[in-house]
């Protein structure tokens, strides 16, 4: 309501204000209803060029809305979209069994489940690009193509950083922006350059793809290796059921306790490999659990690294 | 109840009336501006970005889109993400860049089915109006 307490009388004064009355939204809806406006507003002062922008934004008060009316609309327009788009959340349980064994029909954590899996491969694409980028911005800076090569550089994280966006939304449903940020148009290329630099969007971005490397790698192993752990303990009966044909051998005792050689040897029976199977059940119902925690975290993490702040 | 409204100045009753239809004009677009779009989209040769869709339904009057176009946008990026629209950004040499949006084959597909149904609910709603029943 403040924010209106004047009318715009420049682009930039109208996107100022819608970004004021939609403070409390999500950054990443505030980045593309910013984009919606911005594409809009500069469409309508070329259309006509005639006009002067603030007789331009007095009608487009009218037929756009005001900062206000839109921050409305785009609020409720969410609700309905996340009404629309995403899975419906698993049902509340109540039952601690329940709650435990739901997972299995949450979409997010298979979701999470296989973005972390990927991420190494993502994690070594980002990777290579940011420290290949940057190394060679610094290396060309000397030369004539320098500064074009920089700016490609820094438009392509950019693109990056938009499609990771949609990448993390889909899979692990943490809202991110479907539109990029508005490019500059009304700048001088210098100004534009320096705009780049300054934006903090820019290195952090960077710091995201160099950050997904190692956390890959650690998704990776973890998952990789929980999933072996899981699944074997689930086969116990089957490797069971086909090792019966062969003689069984007990373990001999060498050295070493007896108490050991009788687990172990209980351990290679019928009543082993059922407790083994159930054990690997529960394991991998938690590793569901881990990888949806795992994904709501990293999506956090790309939440504040990927979109502008508001 | 019937003391309120008495006491209640007639300046009120018609805001309240008028705000009445406001919200029904607010439902009635929510319902259609799907639609709307999809068949604009449907009809044009060309692809076509957002302020041009804007003005076209501007022209078609009040009655299409009660309420702000800044309603469009987030409609069209639904139907896109429904499949129903393709977009890409052209950049042009003098003016912004834009977006452009048009239908794909599975749009077209919704929309038969789409003017279908509501032919059928305004020709039902039609009848009831008329009081043909």
């Amino acid at each position: 309501m403040n924010a209106s307490s004047h009318p715009p009388r420049t682009i930039a004064e109208y996107l100022e204000q819608l970004r004021a009355a939609l403070r409390a939204a999500d950054p990443a809806l505030i980045q593309d209803a910013l984009y919606d406006a911005e594409e809009h507003l500069r469409a309508e002062l070329y259309e006509r060029p005639g006009r002067d922008e603030a007789a331009m934004l007095e009608h487009v008060v009218e037929s756009y809305g005001a900062p206000d009316e839109v921050a409305e609309i785009y609020r409720d327009q969410e609700i309905k979209i996340q009404r629309a788009i995403r899975p419906p959340p698993a049902p509340k349980r109540r039952s601690a069994a329940g709650r435990f064994f739901g997972v299995i029909a949450d979409p997010r954590a298979w979701g999470a489940l296989f973005y972390l899996l990927f991420g190494l491969v993502t994690g070594i694409a980002y990777f290579t690009w940011v420290v290949a980028g940057l190394s060679m911005s610094a290396g060309f800076s000397v030369l004539i193509i320098g500064l074009p090569f920089i700016v490609l550089f820094f438009g392509s994280v950019r693109g990056l950083a938009l499609l990771e966006g949609r990448l993390v939304e889909t899979m692990l449903g943490v809202r991110m922006p479907r539109r990029p940020p508005y490019p500059q148009r009304h700048m001088s290329l210098f100004q534009r350059i320096g705009a780049m630099f300054t934006d903090p969007r820019s290195w952090s971005s960077m710091l995201y793809g160099l950050l997904q490397l190692p956390l890959g790698i650690f998704y990776f192993t973890l998952i990789v290796t929980w999933l072996a752990v899981s699944l074997s303990f689930i086969a116990a009966p089957i490797v069971k059921l086909v090792a019966m044909y062969e003689p069984v051998v007990g373990i001999r005792c060498d050295s070493g306790p007896d108490w050991l050689c009788d687990v172990l040897n209980w351990m290679g029976g019928w009543g082993g490999a059922a407790v083994l199977c159930v054990l690997g059940l529960l394991l991998f119902f938690t590793l569901l659990h881990v990888a949806r925690g795992l994904g709501h975290l990293h999506g956090q993490l790309a939440k504040h690294l990927l979109v502008r702040r508001a | 109840m019937l003391h309120l409204k008495l006491s209640g100045s007639a300046g009120e009753c018609v805001d309240d009336g008028a705000s009445q239809l406001k919200k029904f004009q607010k439902e009635l677009s929510a319902g259609t501006v799907s639609l709307v779009l999809l068949a604009v989209l449907g009809q044009s040769r060309q692809p076509l970005y957002g302020y041009q869709i804007a003005k076209r339904l501007e022209e078609a009057g009040e009655g299409v889109l009660a309420g702000k176009q800044s309603a469009l946008y987030p409609v069209l990026r639904n139907l896109e993400g429904a499949g129903l629209l393709a977009s890409e950004v052209e950049p042009s040499v003098s003016g912004p860049p834009r977006r452009y949006y048009r239908i794909t084959k599975f749009g077209r597909e919704v929309l038969r089915e789409w003017t279908a149904a509501w032919n059928a609910s305004r020709d039902s709603v039609d009848k009831v109006l008329q009081g043909e029943l």
